[in-house]
């Protein structure tokens, strides 16, 4: 998985490209760790070229939501493929990531 | 017997990179059934790659040889069948094989009952030192 992240006006953007899985999960969580302990804690985590998410990356995403939260932010997910829908529905955990159709909507009304 | 259309077989050291691997073995799998159904492929990866992981993650070797390991993947014309095996692992604590999905923010817990949401049928087995997990999913949808 390629990740990558870049600092937008009000929020930052991380690109997660390729498969969510146990291997690249620990990665994100570094990432996202890095992006809060910089100074920013509203994250949406841009998934249009993500094809595959398991449980680990699922976890990882959780623990992200709840880094973001302590310090005082929020993370959202955006552009989410068919495979990732599918495992945020059958855990019920679409209730608790938000999804928006885009990055850029991820925050665009607060 | 119902004919083997196509099959992947792999058997290596139980490290996180394995699982990469099992994604191109499915990936090569598709491409010689190319009649699967996108959902069946799917759920199906899903299933596959969640057993695989768990062996990765949690199987303990039984002696002092590391845990290898094995995945076996075969489609019939009707039915997906993955075997994915802990070779030279202890026998593990008592299974829930249908556990409760948990709720909230637990950010663990989710992979079998996640295969049990997405295949057919789950079995567990051991036998000779190994660990196996048997999913399948049948029928195929259109």
């Amino acid at each position: 998985m390629d990740l990558s992240y870049e600092v937008k006006d009000s929020y930052a953007e991380i690109t997660a490209a390729g498969r969510l899985n146990m291997v690249s999960a620990p990665k994100l969580r570094e990432m996202v760790a890095d992006v809060v302990a910089a100074g920013t804690s509203r994250i949406v985590i841009n998934l249009e070229e993500t094809a595959f998410m398991d449980s680990s990356g699922l976890g990882a995403l959780i623990g992200c939501l709840k880094a973001a939260r302590q310090a005082g932010g929020d993370l959202r997910i955006a552009a989410v493929q068919p495979q990732v829908q599918m495992v945020l529905g059958l855990t019920s955990m679409d209730k608790v990531l938000t999804s928006y159709p885009s990055a850029a909507e991820a925050f665009g009304d607060d | 017997m119902t004919e083997v259309l196509a099959r992947r077989t792999l058997r290596q050291a139980a490290l996180p990179e394995a699982i990469e691997a099992v994604h191109t073995e499915l990936d090569g799998l598709w491409d010689d059934a190319s009649f699967v159904p996108d959902m069946d492929r799917m759920t199906f990866a899903t299933a596959v790659i969640e057993a695989a992981s768990n062996v990765v993650q949690h199987a303990v070797p039984e002696s002092r040889d590391p845990v290898e390991l094995g995945v076996d993947i075969s489609v019939t014309p009707i039915r997906l069948e993955a075997r994915v095996s802990a070779f030279g692992a202890a026998r593990p604590d008592p299974i829930d094989t249908d556990p409760a999905m948990p709720d909230g923010e637990a950010e663990s817990g989710r992979g079998l009952a996640l295969i049990r949401a997405l295949v057919t049928t789950v079995t567990f087995k051991r036998q000779d030192g190994t660990n196996t997990w048997i999913l399948s999913r049948s029928p195929l949808h259109d």
